[in-house]
């Protein structure tokens, strides 16, 4: 099946996320650059401009990282979640465009090239107040640009999910090299430590809720024990008609399937890019995809031609009113009998 | 100093390398290593481009080899099946 790529994909949910966004952004950065202004008479305007930009990006950044386990733990932040993409790359602008600033300010005018003086200008290592924490910053904008040129669904496909994600989770190796960054940046700029404040508080925010989603999600993927090589799943009347229920077999989510009377299992792994094919529907007598749509016949994992994708299948029996399914996969395409519950569908 | 400047220009090396072949990816060499690039928008193009840039080798590597197809991901119900046969 192919799906050609476009460049955003907007609807019109995420067109309004994109304009609150924005908005917020702009209203923000007005804001803090008009105070600073009043209350500061005497700081220049690129200063005020690096600190509204940078500190717009560290705010933009909690919310991202916030998202996440919130959206795990209640299902009202999920269309942030679907939005979050957007927020990454605007979160990186933001920071290009204090890094770019600053780098000009500090670093541009000199004879030396500007990204060798911002790498030797301070070479303090073994400072703390000293510390060179432009280093730091520089470090995680390389981090965001990877992500954020990364962030088509182009590249989760060619790169592979568990490659894309790995890369993507240098967003924590980031935060902390940003942390470290703005704390060692305010100490030496020897603003008001009230600034800590905030910073420690964003910190305990993220840590605490990632620790908490983490530790309901766990139960939730825990594996199913084994009896003789099968593993019971639920009655059948527990899936609704053409649906399915996911359970972890084999270290991986398994999709077992109910079509009238018969039951079906097919690794729960969507070929076309990992979505979860338990939470679509029976349609046309095929599992669909809630993603985009990618078709798979339950009985043999394989996309009905000219398509050529194959999934892995499950054998599975009913026993004593229960389903069951085999610990070991089939391979990708492989037919199966299916289970006929002999019961009222 | 010297080993860091000599870091820096390869850095620039590899980034403008990296903006001419990225250039050509995005726009040629991405609709013969991925069939969905073939009915790509413009504006597709012009979002690949940084990170074709910036993972030039990965991509030139694989348009070298003739790669059709992107990989399929390995899963861990793919890897138990394929030990079995
Ligand atoms: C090339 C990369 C970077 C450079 C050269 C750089 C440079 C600087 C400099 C010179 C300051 C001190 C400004 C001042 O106190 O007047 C600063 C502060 C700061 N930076 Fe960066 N930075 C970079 C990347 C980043 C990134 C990626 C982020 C995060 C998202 C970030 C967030 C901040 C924040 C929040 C502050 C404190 C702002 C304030 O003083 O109110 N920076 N940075
Ligand atoms: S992930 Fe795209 S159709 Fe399944």
């Amino acid at each position: 099946m192919s799906v050609g790529y476009g460049a955003v994909g907007w609807n019109r949910q995420k067109k309004r996320y994109d304009f609150f966004l924005v908005l917020g952004i702009a209203l923000y950065l007005g804001a803090f650059m008009g105070a600073g202004a009043w209350l500061f008479p005497d700081v220049t305007a690129e200063t005020l401009m690096i600190r509204a930009f940078g500190s717009a990006a560290l705010i933009l950044l909690h919310l991202i990282l916030l998202v996440g386990p919130a959206a795990r733990l209640d299902a009202r932040f999920l269309p942030l979640l679907y939005n979050r993409r957007h927020m990454g790359v605007t979160m990186f602008l933001l920071a290009l465009i204090h890094g770019s600033f600053s780098v000009l300010q500090f670093h541009a005018f000199g004879d030396m090239d500007p990204l060798l003086s911002l790498l030797t200008a301070n070479t303090q290592w073994d400072s703390v107040s000293g510390f060179p924490f432009q280093q730091l910053g520089f470090v995680a904008l390389i981090i965001f640009f990877l992500m954020a040129a990364t962030s088509h669904d182009f590249w989760l496909v060619n790169l592979t999910a568990p490659v894309w994600k790995a890369l993507h989770l240098g967003v924590y190796v980031a935060y902390g090299l940003v942390l470290a960054h703005v704390a060692l940046g305010v100490l030496q700029a020897e603003q008001s430590p009230r600034l800590w404040l905030p910073l420690a508080f964003g910190f305990v925010l993220v840590a605490s809720l990632h620790v908490i989603a983490g530790w309901r999600e766990r139960a939730c993927d825990r594996e199913q024990p084994e009896e003789m090589g099968w593993v019971k799943v639920c009655s059948p009347q527990d899936i609704p008609n053409q649906r399915g229920v996911v359970v972890t077999v084999s270290g991986e989510r398994v999709a077992v399937f109910r079509d009238d009377q018969r039951i079906m299992a097919v690794s729960n792994v969507c070929q076309h890019q990992n979505g979860p094919l338990g939470e679509g529907r029976i349609i046309d007598g095929m599992i669909t995809c809630p993603w985009h749509g990618y078709q798979y016949l339950p009985e043999n994992g394989c996309s009905p031609p000219p398509f050529t994708e194959k999934i892995p299948t499950f054998q599975v029996q009913i026993r004593e009113g229960s389903i069951w399914v085999k610990s070991l996969p089939l391979p990708a395409g492989t037919a199966v009998e299916p289970a006929v519950w002999g019961g009222e569908s | 100093m010297d080993w860091l400047r000599g870091l820096v220009y390869a850095f620039y090396a590899y980034v403008l390398i990296g903006w001419v072949l990225g250039g050509f990816l995005a726009f040629r060499g991405v609709n013969r290593l991925d069939p969905s690039a073939q009915s790509g928008t413009w504006g597709f193009r012009l979002l690949i481009w940084p990170a074709c840039a910036a993972l030039w080798p990965l991509l030139m590597l694989r348009y070298v080899r003739g790669h059709q197809q992107p990989p399929i991901e390995c899963t861990a119900h793919r890897q138990a099946a394929g030990r079995e046969v």
